[in-house]
């Protein structure tokens, strides 16, 4: 354990020396800062209308709009999911890919750690990072919670909040993995962040895509996509079997990479 | 003397290429064995081997009498390492990266200021460890590729190419530092500075399109090979031409 904390150590030292991470980070709160101010102005905006017409008389989907955690924590954060979608191969694709490229790999091979320590190490500083880039967004609902206000006198149920911000680091966490194990797979970083992108958007729409299959097809889909499984925890609602799915694919995906490092042995 | 380093029938084919063919060798504790050949004559595929970073086709490798193939951790916690592109960070500074490396070998915490201070002594390189290794000229990259090797002080070395890229100066700085070695470590030492080996090692191992073409003390290849006065050059090169 020691050497795979050793492993990631420099893993975030080396991100943090690179301007990968600050391109990441600001890109991160750009957006999701853009949306924040929009969900903000139509929250803002519905408010008003029910202020005239009264909630019985609004669209029911306007409904989420009566408070600020459905209104804009919640959407902030399925928003914020798919830009970690974007944001996430960025960050994994560097993990092995170079250090096959700069020779360094060879170091890691040949030094007393094992291919399972290496895996976490790496593991673990990819998902410090990825988890450092989501952190920041908990600016969000704390802004809200500093200058917002609702009926029941607390701005936001933090419960919710927590849980859809635990949720959207397991789903940072999964796509790491997922990067990971590409990465490991080329020398190429950028070909890595393409595959690991081609693998993580089809399997996030699966839901959409499969709406036309028949039966048990479109179950099945709806099941294993990753915006199905995201959607409950997002929510705030303590979803075991959402947690056992993205588990699951985090597992798997370190398991496949430390076949990929062990497979080195016998190239 | 006990051998620390036993190859038998090595082989390693790379899909219809043959790169190193049924060698056979072995070093004794404390020896300095120079290892010869020219461009794509398998060195450098045999030391990846010899490391536990690449499989073997066929045979046996033995260090400190643990099988590579079955026993790589034990190999690796008692081999420095120094492949031909020094493993760099190149966004670390020295410092960081030698204690990384010091702390996957298995350095103790408490000997890592120690341990680091030791090699960037022994190489050269105390006064830019607070550098970034992107910022080093090739000269210092080479050394800080050296002092990785050297770091927990590993029983076995295998230097490929250690003195690329270095001054004349450097090179004779290295060249004592691995002639320093000797005794208490066994050295596999590759390069194409004939004179290095000449002034380093005893024996050499020259390979020659994967097979090895010699294993014996420079003196006597000189012998057999036209006389006290051949130079490891000439020896070098009547045995590659002729195979």
């Amino acid at each position: 354990m020691r050497n795979a904390l050793a492993i990631a150590r420099k893993e975030l030292g080396i991100y943090f020396s690179t301007p990968w991470a600050y391109v990441v980070f600001t890109a991160m709160l750009g957006i999701s800062s853009f949306f924040f101010v929009n969900l903000l102005a139509t929250f803002k905006e519905v408010q008003g209308l029910a202020r005239v017409y009264g909630w019985a008389r609004l669209p029911p989907e306007y409904g989420l709009f009566k408070n600020l955690t459905d209104g804009i924590v919640v959407q902030l954060w399925d928003v914020i999911g798919v830009i970690t979608l974007f944001v996430a191969p960025f960050l994994s694709m560097r993990l092995f890919a170079e250090e096959k490229r700069n020779r360094t790999f060879e170091l890691l091979m040949t030094a007393p750690v094992r291919p399972w320590e290496i895996v976490l190490g790496k593991y673990l500083g990819g998902v410090g990072v990825i988890w450092a880039t989501l952190g920041l967004t908990i600016i969000f609902p704390i802004t809200l919670s500093l200058f917002g206000s609702s009926e029941s006198g607390t701005a936001l149920e933090w419960s919710t909040v927590a849980l859809g911000f635990g949720g959207l680091l397991l789903w940072g966490a999964t796509c790491l993995a997922v990067g990971m194990f590409v990465s490991a797979l080329t020398e190429s970083q950028m070909l890595a962040a393409f595959l690991t992108f081609a693998i993580l958007l089809p399997w996030m729409l699966l839901r959409g895509l499969a709406q036309s299959a028949e039966e048990p097809w479109r179950s099945i889909a709806n099941h294993l996509s990753f915006s199905s499984q995201l959607s409950t925890l997002s929510r705030g609602v303590l979803d075991l079997k959402a947690l056992v799915f993205f588990l699951s694919v985090i597992l798997f995906s370190l398991l496949l990479t430390h076949r990929t490092v062990e497979a080195q042995r016998w190239a | 003397m006990t051998a620390m380093i036993e190859v038998t029938g090595l082989g390693k084919r790379y899909r219809d290429r043959v790169a190193v063919e049924n060698l056979t060798f072995s070093v004794p504790e404390g020896e300095i064995l120079g290892f010869l050949g020219p461009n794509g004559a398998g060195k450098s595929t045999t030391m990846k081997i010899l490391t536990g970073y690449l499989p073997a086709t066929s045979g046996t490798v033995k260090v400190a009498g643990f099988d590579v193939f079955e026993e790589p951790y034990e190999v690796k916690r008692r081999i420095g390492y120094l492949p031909e592109t020094p493993p760099l960070y190149p966004e670390m500074t020295v410092r960081g990266y030698l204690k990384f490396v010091a702390s996957i070998k298995g350095v103790r915490r408490g000997q890592l200021t120690t341990e680091l201070e030791r090699v960037a002594h022994a190489t050269g390189v105390s006064e830019v460890l607070d550098r970034l290794i992107q910022n080093l000229s090739k000269g210092y990259r080479q050394r800080v590729g050296v002092a990785q090797a050297l770091l927990g002080n590993p029983p076995v070395l295998i230097l490929d190419e250690p003195t690329e890229g270095l001054d004349p100066s450097q090179r004779a700085e290295v060249r004592q530092l691995i002639k320093g070695l000797a005794g208490q470590h066994t050295v596999i030492l590759s390069t194409h500075i004939l004179s290095e080996v000449t002034m380093t090692c005893e024996r050499v191992l020259i390979l020659n399109q994967g097979r090895m073409v010699a294993f014996d003390e420079i003196r006597n290849l000189a012998h057999a090979l036209g006389g006290d006065q051949t130079s490891l050059e000439d020896i070098f090169l009547k045995l590659t031409a002729a195979a």
